[in-house]
């Protein structure tokens, strides 16, 4: 498989060269357009090895995602016979970050998840309490095994190696190396500090490994367009 | 007419050069500027025309500028952040999403063409646009524009497409192997383009992007 990214970081597209019976697995509506060779599947993101109550669990978790909107946690399987082209790209105005994987595991936010290819297996992870308050931030997505993943933002990603302690903004968090031991608690401490600041909920990082942040922010987006709104 | 296209792919805008007595004509809203000596004006090109512009989800009005006394410059630019791509009519000729449509030369024929069933499918309304003559088409893009060389076959999400060859031919259909999982799946409808030509994608869709952010914006009151 080889791929390309073009047009960084504002619009960034992927462009992926799939080999014979090669997969690509990418988000659900992200396809922008492939060769007539490469026929799409749609699957539930249970996990290779997902038993049935997984899969049973992933199911549950997709259906509700579909309706209230959102990472619907099926993903579409692109693949042919004799290979061909592929290419994606996530809803918003963001770039794309290829990350290799080489049996280490990394988690994602919940809209940061694009594509995969090889042997890359995902599992939902749940944020935590604390993390439903937020309007971000309550699944992570945990992604293991070897092979090419592709994570997206909205925004530019910018890398932040962490060696001690960091602290992001939940909504502007696009991922993070699962070395890292993460908290997920308000930017001031207490309520006020939640709610006044402006700063919402906080990702709290310790250890050592590599933090990828995105430069916008979805939630705040939104708070600054809704006044405008015709009521 | 030179154009010159700055602040790709993201903040696209149209630098146009008129000679003088030469005239641009443009979309109704795309002005960003332009010297003194261009004239605007403002025309329907008949009710009829007008109407059925206003239906492929145009404005009724197109506006023309031309350079008086010397020449001028008028500067274009599409509302959304993103592309803009210069088509040359003549040899070649297109099809246009009619939302990507920002300014054409006096020679070219740009035309409202019913796409039928099929272009209502699309997402692209009943209606999208069709050059003849001989000239330059300016278009804009929501996201970066990628020109692909179609050989054969290609399915691309009826969203992301601004502009195809005329030779090319295309169908409408969903994109899975039945309707569920065309749902399930979220790509909607795509077109499949036969042929060769070339396929000019953008690499956002305004509909998805409606998506991602409607579902968070609080609801209308009525």
């Amino acid at each position: 498989m080889q791929h390309l990214i073009k047009h960084q970081p504002s619009f960034a597209l992927l462009q992926v060269q799939l080999g014979p019976s090669e997969t690509l697995m990418a988000e659900a509506g992200s396809m922008v357009a492939r060769s007539h060779a490469i026929a799409m599947e749609v699957k539930l993101n249970a996990g290779r090895n997902a038993g049935f109550f997984g899969k049973l669990k992933a199911v549950f978790i997709a259906l509700i995602r579909k309706l209230i909107g959102g990472e619907t946690f099926l993903v579409n399987h692109f693949s042919g016979p004799s290979g061909g082209q592929v290419w994606v790209a996530p809803a918003l105005s963001g770039d794309i970050l290829h990350l290799p994987l080489a049996g280490q595991r990394m988690l994602l936010s919940a809209g940061s998840y694009l594509a995969s290819a090889g042997e890359v297996d995902m599992k939902m992870r749940w944020g935590g309490l604390r993390a439903l308050l937020a309007k971000e931030g309550a699944f992570f997505i945990e992604v293991s095994g070897s092979g090419s993943l592709f994570a997206t933002s909205y925004g530019a990603i910018q890398q932040v190696n962490v060696n001690g302690t960091y602290i992001v903004d939940n909504g502007h968090l696009v991922g993070f190396d699962s070395s890292l031991d993460f908290n997920i608690r308000s930017a001031g401490g207490g309520l006020m500090g939640l709610f006044a600041s402006g700063e919402g909920l906080v990702c709290e990082f310790k250890g050592q490994g590599r933090v990828f942040i995105q430069t916008r922010n979805a939630s705040a987006l939104v708070d600054w367009l809704s006044p405008m709104l015709p009521g | 007419m030179q154009i010159n296209l700055l602040y790709q792919p993201s903040q696209a805008l149209a630098q146009c050069w008129l000679q003088p007595g030469e005239s641009v004509l443009a979309e109704s809203g795309a002005m960003v500027g332009m010297t003194p000596n261009v004239q605007m004006q403002t025309q329907s090109g008949g009710m009829l025309k007008g109407l059925k512009r206003m239906f492929g989800g145009e404005s009724f009005f197109r506006n023309t500028f031309l350079a008086e006394g010397g020449g001028g410059e008028v500067l274009f630019a599409p509302a959304l952040c993103g592309d803009m791509a210069v088509l040359d009519c003549g040899a070649r000729q297109w099809n246009i999403q009619n939302s990507a449509y920002v300014a054409s030369t006096m020679g070219v024929d740009v035309h409202t063409k019913a796409g039928g069933m099929r272009g209502f499918f699309s997402g692209a309304g009943l209606f999208m646009l069709e050059s003849a003559g001989q000239g330059q088409i300016v278009i804009g893009a929501y996201g970066a524009l990628e020109a692909i060389q179609v050989n054969g076959d290609l399915v691309i999400d009826t969203g992301h497409i601004a502009a195809w060859e005329s030779t090319l031919t295309y169908s409408v259909g969903k994109s899975g192997s039945g309707w569920i999982a065309s749902w399930l799946s979220g790509e909607g409808l795509v077109c499949h383009f036969q042929g060769q030509g070339i396929v000019y994608l953008q690499s956002r869709n305004t509909a998805e992007y409606g998506g991602a952010i409607g579902p968070m914006l609080p609801p209308r009151k009525n």
